[in-house]
């Protein structure tokens, strides 16, 4: 199981540049996603990796070994694309042994070995149907299915889900999880939707600007984000934001902004802030509860502009003051829209950015 | 909704069109059987009585008895009949593998002058033939020869016999290298539009199945733009099977097509229509046989073939 290693990677279209040296490992047997809204160079960073884009600067080291100069068939690797490029002309069995054909292995191998593989992704009736007589999510299979049977040791996978309706995307997605434990193998996997990356990823890497913003476990990222950028991207519904300031009253810190006055908890870290600066507060949806007794100093007034129901749980989206907050509750919390309601926080789950460098502080 | 009770004119525009179509078709086989004297006379129409002469006529060389009517074979409809098979095949087969390769790399490839090359490969193809036919001929029997002197061309005399230097003005090879050039434009251009519809994730795919680049063109694209082969050949056989000006020019007496042999049976004493419809009609046969054949390709390739699903 080899490790991948990117150093220093950059890309550059003419004169404009879309990664800025992205420096990344990718530990064996690992499930890695790259996250980031379109354009934030996460589907160009594999294209490099796969073979597909030149590299303009930098380095990727396969097990050591540097790859930026060889064809992607030199780099031992297997690839699901987004629009599943299968091959039209091909029944589902050519297509998936297309690249032992191409390695001329025998004949009785590639049969076992088709056999084998269409049995793992469920496709076994299928396979002298083409392409264009399968169901968008059965593509899906296929696409899979070529990719394992190729034997590589990196999986490669770019929005793979993108082109599948919700309810086989989930469904897809849950098969490709349990897959992914199956077979061990380095696995680097590209999305926009940051609800796949936290639940598929052994290591989450957010992109943004052609730069890589933090890298970490589902987890690391949820509860400790590096930047306001990975905050508000991880979660859903995504963080409130309320710009703010940092005051020291009696030896107590206090965050100040439009209609809320909020006491940071004895924290050591907290206590070491300096104050007096300006401040991004950063509250989850889910860490504000429905609470008309809440102390003034760990809660905001907030009025209720909308409730969307969606089941057990409802989003309501607030005013507080001149910004907007969204808040998750249980949907039995009577609420009246229109009105001014107490909403008590957890001040232990508060996360602080800086206004100018939205670093978390 | 489809209006089940079309326009009352749509019949006779109908039986116009077919007449126009097919009618010069059926004169022709008409024609084709009966004696110059019955054609000429125009009185007949279509009351004759049928003989097979022309054709006996038209295929005196291959024919295993000798017809009474004939006291010499002057007409070698065999031999330019393999002249222009030969010639036609090989110039279409040459043009799609070159023309298919030069697409190709024309819509994928990024190289210097590649916009160039493009809009070139289509101006070529509006200079006349007419215009190219003296140059060329030139050419064919000065510059494009080997001395008799030489080794290679000494060789070449023993083989086949002939004084001078070898050119290639009256060989197959002459004929079937204007014709390449002549059609490859069109076919580059008629393909590159096929080409551009392959989606390119599909030869990424390829690639990272470990595909070179010319087992991706084979193996992937070439099936894919089918279609696209089969129309292109159906143009250029017809256009390499029905030339005449060129052919006239550069073919000798053992290297003449079909077309040419056709019309030498104009003479000025003597205008031998019923062999001239004959030899029309057999003229007409390849060209159909190879239409119906890769019309066939381009319907299965259509609905195999289906890129996008």
């Amino acid at each position: 199981m080899p490790e991948i290693r990117l150093v220093n990677l950059t890309k550059r279209y003419g004169a404009i540049e879309v990664l800025h040296g992205i420096n990344l490992e990718i530990k064996p047997e690992e499930f890695t996603v790259l996250v980031g809204p379109s354009g934030c160079g996460k589907s160009t960073t594999l294209r490099m990796i796969a073979g597909l884009e030149s590299v303009s600067g930098g380095e990727i080291f396969i097990d050591g070994r540097p790859v930026s100069r060889l064809e992607p068939k030199g780099r031992d690797l297997a690839m699901v694309f987004q629009d599943y490029a299968l091959y039209p002309h091909m029944d589902v069995a050519r297509n998936i042994s297309f690249a032992l054909r191409l390695q001329k292995r025998p004949k009785d191998e590639i049969a076992r070995k088709v056999r084998e593989v269409a049995d793992l992704v469920g496709l076994t009736d299928y396979l002298s149907r083409k392409p264009g007589e399968l169901s968008g999510g059965q593509r899906q299979r296929v696409a899979m299915a070529r990719a394992l049977a190729k034997d590589s040791s990196i999986f490669l996978f770019d929005e793979p889900l993108s082109n599948l309706d919700a309810k086989l995307r989930g469904q897809m997605r849950a098969e490709l999880a349990l897959m992914s434990q199956r077979v061990r193998k380095n696995m680097i996997y590209v999305t926009h939707d940051q609800i796949e990356a936290m639940t598929l990823a052994d290591q989450i890497v957010v992109m943004h600007n052609g730069h890589i913003q933090q890298q970490g476990t589902p987890e690391e990222l949820f509860k400790k984000p590096a930047t306001k950028f990975v905050a508000g991207f991880i979660g859903s519904p995504p963080m409130n934001f309320l710009n703010g300031e940092l005051v020291d009253e009696n030896g107590e810190k206090f965050i100040v902004g439009e209609g809320f006055k909020i006491l940071l908890p004895d924290d050591q870290t907290k206590n070491q802030l300096p104050t007096n600066r300006r401040v991004i507060l950063g509250i989850r949806p889910s860490d504000l509860h429905f609470d008309p007794h809440a102390p003034e100093n760990a809660s905001l007034n907030l009025k209720v502009r909308v409730s969307e129901y969606i089941g057990a749980q409802s989003v309501l989206l607030c005013d507080c003051m001149s910004s907007s907050v969204t808040v998750e509750l249980k949907s039995e919390t009577p609420v009246a829209l229109g009105g001014t309601l107490r909403f008590g926080l957890r001040t232990e789950a508060l996360h602080l950015f800086d206004q100018v460098t939205e670093q978390t502080i | 909704m489809l209006d089940k009770h079309p326009n009352p004119a749509f019949y006779p525009l109908l039986a116009a069109l077919i007449f126009m179509a097919v009618g010069p078709i059926v004169l022709m086989l008409a024609n084709s059987f009966k004696l110059d004297v019955d054609i000429i006379s125009g009185t007949s129409g279509l009351i004759f009585l049928p003989t097979i002469q022309n054709y006996e006529t038209a295929l005196c060389d291959i024919l295993w008895y000798k017809p009474d009517h004939l006291d010499f074979c002057q007409l070698k409809f065999g031999g330019s009949f393999i002249n222009s098979i030969i010639i036609a095949l090989i110039s279409t087969v040459l043009t799609l593998v070159l023309g298919a390769m030069a697409a190709y790399a024309l819509v994928r490839f990024r190289f210097l002058g590649r916009d160039t090359a493009s809009l070139t490969t289509l101006l070529v193809r509006m200079v006349p033939p007419a215009v190219l036919l003296v140059p060329v001929f030139g050419l064919w029997n000065n510059d494009f020869c080997i001395g008799k002197n030489t080794s290679f061309g000494e060789f070449l005399r023993n083989i086949f016999g002939g004084r001078g230097d070898v050119c290639l003005e009256g060989t197959h090879s002459g004929i079937i290298l204007i014709y390449v050039a002549m059609n490859l434009p069109f076919v580059i251009w008629i393909l590159q539009s096929f080409i551009l519809q392959v989606p390119r994730s599909l030869e990424e795919a390829a690639k990272v199945d470990g595909a070179g680049t010319f087992q991706v063109f084979f193996k992937i694209v070439l099936p894919l733009i089918q279609p696209g082969i089969a129309a292109a050949a159906i143009f250029t056989f017809r256009i390499a099977w029905n030339e005449y000006l060129l052919a006239s020019a550069l073919a000798d007496r053992d290297t003449k097509t079909v077309p040419i042999l056709l019309v030498n049976n104009v003479s000025e004493f003597n205008i031998e229509w019923g062999v001239i419809m004959a030899t029309g009609m057999l003229l007409a046969i390849p060209p159909i046989i190879f239409t119906l054949f890769a019309s066939r390709q381009i319907i299965t390739g259509m609905t195999a073939g289906a890129v996008k699903g």
